[in-house]
């Protein structure tokens, strides 16, 4: 015989009426939102992978000297503070062919030279003396095409060049690790290397860190959202049970429409995503904006991300189910508070002791993200046991009546309270994480400065004259001297001997004068305060990036979570407010309770979680040998108010619903 | 006998379904009133209207003489957390707090201490024969202990009216006995006033009077002498 289960179900939904459709409206919207958010995560973390591996042929992929084909000598030049790739490439005589560089159709002939599209309209916008001048001046420009380029953003140029020229010599090489990533030379065969450039390296480490911060609250919400109505199904189950069905087909009943809303809003959050794409690609995240396939995480992802948050939202939705089933009185009558052991305290502090033994010296990012979700798995242990324990607190000295009730509440059901809070309280975590992990390694900072290395001092004197009149020339004023390579940090050469000159004016005047300066840097490109921090600011920039990111997300999906569970806990508890208000309660007592129940373990765990986030990011710097930025305490003020007010707006926005359904509750003819 | 409540005249339309159609009623102190009456006959909308939960459309409801139909809603509010007592069918204790507690929570919100209140709220469990039951939560109860402690919730106040809406609906035959015994004995004994809407003659019969309510209108009113 057929099962009634599916045709029952679909016929009770489209009986539901108004307030029926509206929960499960915002059930599918959670669900969209949160399936939005996690494809979104895993887009940036594949897609920084993939343009990461776009710029590996840029790293020079060293060939023996018998078998290489050609040379290729990689530098960076900086204009207005951002990084130009330039590449070098000389075939050599008497040997084959070498294949062409991704982005372009050949490899470059003696005098050609591409530039990616924004370094070609870059070249159009600024005089010739601040960038153009520092390259070949060829009749045309060749374009280097998408498939050489991490960004449509990227300013990247190749430059043919003849197997003799200073560009392509030992001395365009590298001098260690003052060049570490950003200068390099090589005999090459091909561009099969696999080593990313500086500026996509750490991409991918970092947006997965995001996205383990930002895993729990998007977990948080596609729960809240499962227990959406499910005061509604505990009458149906009532309902039906009298009718004769088995507690099986009620289950069934409601993992079928649980599952049914939570694939429709998962698929339109999947559908967002595809549609937004184009959007999506335009925000830019390292070396600028994306190329919009490298964004779609393609379908095996998109399945998996669909089936997860249906699945979430299905399991959430029969866990509450059960509970009621098991009891049929249900949650508001349940017999014993749902007591938390001492064990969750015993687990997240022993997990703590680990965590803490494990954080000295360099992490490896994936070992910071293992340790990272290590503390969220114990804490999401840790929470309910806290939230418990302060509501026996609370209880105990409350003195007003709506402290007490949210005392009570706190003690009676604290894995509901935690629920409510838990998003914004590990976004607390991101918060105080972030504030601090501003990296600043405190090396000297010399902006005005523009230089260009020499072998030796003689060598430096003798291009000193020379820098003079290049900059003389190119009516940049500048007081030129030389340093030694035992002056560490006198100037951007840090150790090496050369000609070192102080620039004064803006942005404009510095890369005026690093043109000026480029005949006389003998094959290298001259140097400024930007290529000495690079290798620092990348990743100060990529994780200041993502801190800013995840946290306005982590703050999003976490009201939105804690929006719903109240809406959710107004609607469970509906007839014992409706009840207390037609006794003479007042609306605002029962408000302020809501209110207490979660600002007392919120203002307890956050404050916790975001003082353990600043510890944990302090350790992270002390690791690094950082010094710590306290410029991030603005944020995190900013970030906790920011959050605890959306948190409370949140709450606020069922109070209508509370003021609804405990209007006269009992109002019928009789 | 003074009159503490009355209702004059009270008409009230759900559209155009009519709930009540002129009804007139009196409730002296220590007196217990039935309302009985088939499924939409308007008993609940009586018992509503009187207690200020419902405004009718026309007529008047007097505490003691004063007009509380024409009341503004926090007023109301407030009249019927201090002068009314209510108790319902079922689920209206606040399931995490322990008995004592829901005893004392309308004391508490008059600003009476939680010491005190919850002091003054125990004194009602022996006599409601719910001793040692103080620090039990509703779960823990059985049907008719939740409902003692609702009775004990709505006389704590000492109101000068006690209204049950089917204060023994959920409950069996036996227990529904002993419920309305302690109900209309405590309530006299405290000198209010008991309005009850019940569909069990049984139960009505332990009230002074009973007045069937049909179609919105009296249909008749009998008179009991209470033991």
């Amino acid at each position: 015989m057929r099962s009634p289960v599916l045709p029952l179900t679909w016929h009770l939904a489209r009986s539901a009426g108004r307030r029926g459709l509206q929960s499960r409206l915002l059930a599918a919207g959670a669900a969209a939102v949160g399936a939005f958010v996690l494809l979104v995560m895993v887009a940036a973390c594949l897609g920084s992978g993939a343009r990461a591996d776009r710029t590996a042929w840029r790293v020079p992929d060293a060939a023996p000297a018998r078998a290489a084909t050609a040379v290729q000598a990689t530098t960076t030049t900086y204009v207005r503070h951002k990084p130009v790739t330039v590449v070098s490439l000389a075939q050599l005589p008497d040997r084959g062919p070498t294949p062409a560089p991704p982005g372009l159709s050949a490899f470059p002939r003696r005098g050609e030279v591409y530039l990616s599209p924004a370094l070609a309209e870059l070249v159009r916008e600024l005089p010739a003396r601040q960038l153009a001048d520092r390259f070949p001046r060829p009749a045309s420009y060749g374009t280097v095409g998408a498939a050489g380029l991490a960004s449509p953003d990227e300013l990247v140029a190749v430059i043919g060049r003849a197997p003799g020229d200073p560009a392509v010599s030992a001395s365009a090489g590298s001098l260690g690790w003052y060049d570490e990533g950003q200068t390099a030379r090589a005999g090459i065969t091909g561009f099969a290397g696999d080593k990313p450039s500086l500026f996509t390296g750490a991409d991918q480490q970092t947006a997965l860190l995001g996205a383990v911060l930002l895993v729990v609250p998007v977990v948080v919400l596609a729960a809240a959202a499962g227990r959406l109505g499910a005061a509604r199904r505990e009458q149906r189950l009532a309902a039906l049970r009298l009718a004769g069905a088995t507690p099986r087909q009620i289950l069934a009943m409601t993992a079928a429409e649980a599952a049914a809303v939570g694939a429709a809003g998962a698929l339109a959050g999947a559908l967002a995503y595809g549609a937004l794409l184009p959007v999506l690609a335009e925000i830019p995240y390292g070396v600028g904006s994306w190329y919009t396939g490298e964004l779609w995480v393609g379908l095996p992802w998109l399945a998996a991300v669909v089936l997860g948050v249906t699945v979430l939202l299905t399991v959430s939705a029969v866990t509450m189910l059960r509970r009621v089933a098991a009891s049929p009185l249900g949650v508001a009558q349940q017999a014993d508070p749902r007591r938390t052991r001492v064990i969750r305290l015993v687990l997240f502090a022993a997990a703590l002791v680990y965590i803490l033994q494990n954080t000295e010296g360099q992490l490896s990012n994936r070992r910071l993200i293992v340790l990272l979700a290590l503390f969220y798995g114990v804490f999401w242990l840790f929470g309910p046991w806290v939230v418990d324990r302060l509501g026996r607190v609370a209880g105990r000295f409350a003195r007003r009546p709506a402290t007490l009730l949210a005392a009570r509440r706190l003690s009676d059901d604290p894995r509901a309270a935690w629920r409510t809070v838990s998003g914004l309280v590990l976004a607390g975590f991101v918060a105080g994480f972030f504030s601090v992990t501003q990296l600043d390694i405190g090396f000297p900072e010399h902006p005005d400065q523009v230089a260009v290395v020499s072998q030796d001092a003689a060598d430096a004197r003798h291009t000193a004259a020379e820098a003079r009149t290049l900059l003389d020339r190119a009516g940049v004023e500048a007081r030129v001297g030389t340093v030694d390579d035992d002056d560490f940090s006198g100037s951007v050469l840090l150790g090496n001997a050369g000609v070192v000159a102080r620039v004064s004016g803006g942005p404009a005047q510095i890369d005026t004068a690093i043109t000026a300066l480029t005949p006389a840097a003998n094959g290298r490109l001259p140097v400024s305060q930007d290529y000495v921090s690079a290798p620092d600011a990348t990743v100060t920039d990529r994780i200041a990036t993502v801190s800013a990111a995840t946290l306005i997300l982590s703050f999003l999906v976490a009201t939105a979570s804690a929006g719903l569970t109240a809406a959710a806990n107004v609607l469970d508890r509906r007839r014992v407010y409706g009840l207390l208000r037609l006794a003479g309660t007042p609306l605002k007592v029962l408000d302020r309770a809501r209110v207490r129940e979660t600002v007392l373990p919120l203002v307890v765990l956050a404050g916790g979680t975001t003082a353990m986030g600043v510890f944990g990011a302090y350790q992270l710097n002390k690791a690094a040998g950082a010094t710590v930025d306290s410029s991030g305490a603005l944020q995190l003020a900013v970030c906790v108010t920011a959050g605890a007010l959306a948190m409370l707006a949140a709450i606020g926005a069922s109070r209508p619903l509370l003021r609804r359904v405990t209007t006269n509750p009992a109002q019928t003819a009789d | 006998m003074s009159i503490v409540l009355a209702g004059h005249g009270l008409i009230k339309k759900y559209g155009s379904t009519t709930a009540l159609a002129g009804v007139d009623v009196e409730v002296a102190a220590r007196d217990s009133l039935a309302i009985m009456g088939p499924s939409g006959s308007g008993k609940s909308t009586l018992l509503h209207t009187l207690a200020g939960i419902i405004r009718p459309d026309d007529g008047q409801v007097l505490l003691r003489g004063e007009r509380i139909d024409r009341l503004g809603e926090n007023k109301l509010s407030a009249l019927r957390r201090k002068r009314f007592g209510f108790v319902f069918q079922f689920g209206q204790l606040l399931p995490e707090l322990p008995a004592e507690e829901n005893v004392a929570l309308p004391l508490m919100l008059e600003g009476v201490p939680r010491g005190q209140a919850v002091a003054r709220a125990r004194r009602w469990f022996a006599p409601l024969g719910l001793d040692g039951l103080e620090k039990r939560r509703p779960g823990q109860l059985s049907g008719g202990q939740a409902q003692r402690v609702a009775i004990a919730r709505a006389l704590v106040i000492e109101p000068d009216v006690v209204f049950a809406d089917e204060p023994t609906g959920a409950l069996d035959q036996h227990t529904s006995e002993e419920v309305v015994r302690l109900l209309t004995s405590v309530t006299r004994e405290q000198g209010a006033a008991l309005v009850m809407v019940t569909h069990d003659a049984d139960v009505a019969a332990h009230c002074g009077r009973i007045l069937q309510v049909r179609d919105g209108r009296i249909s008749s009113h009998s008179q009991y002498t209470v033991a």
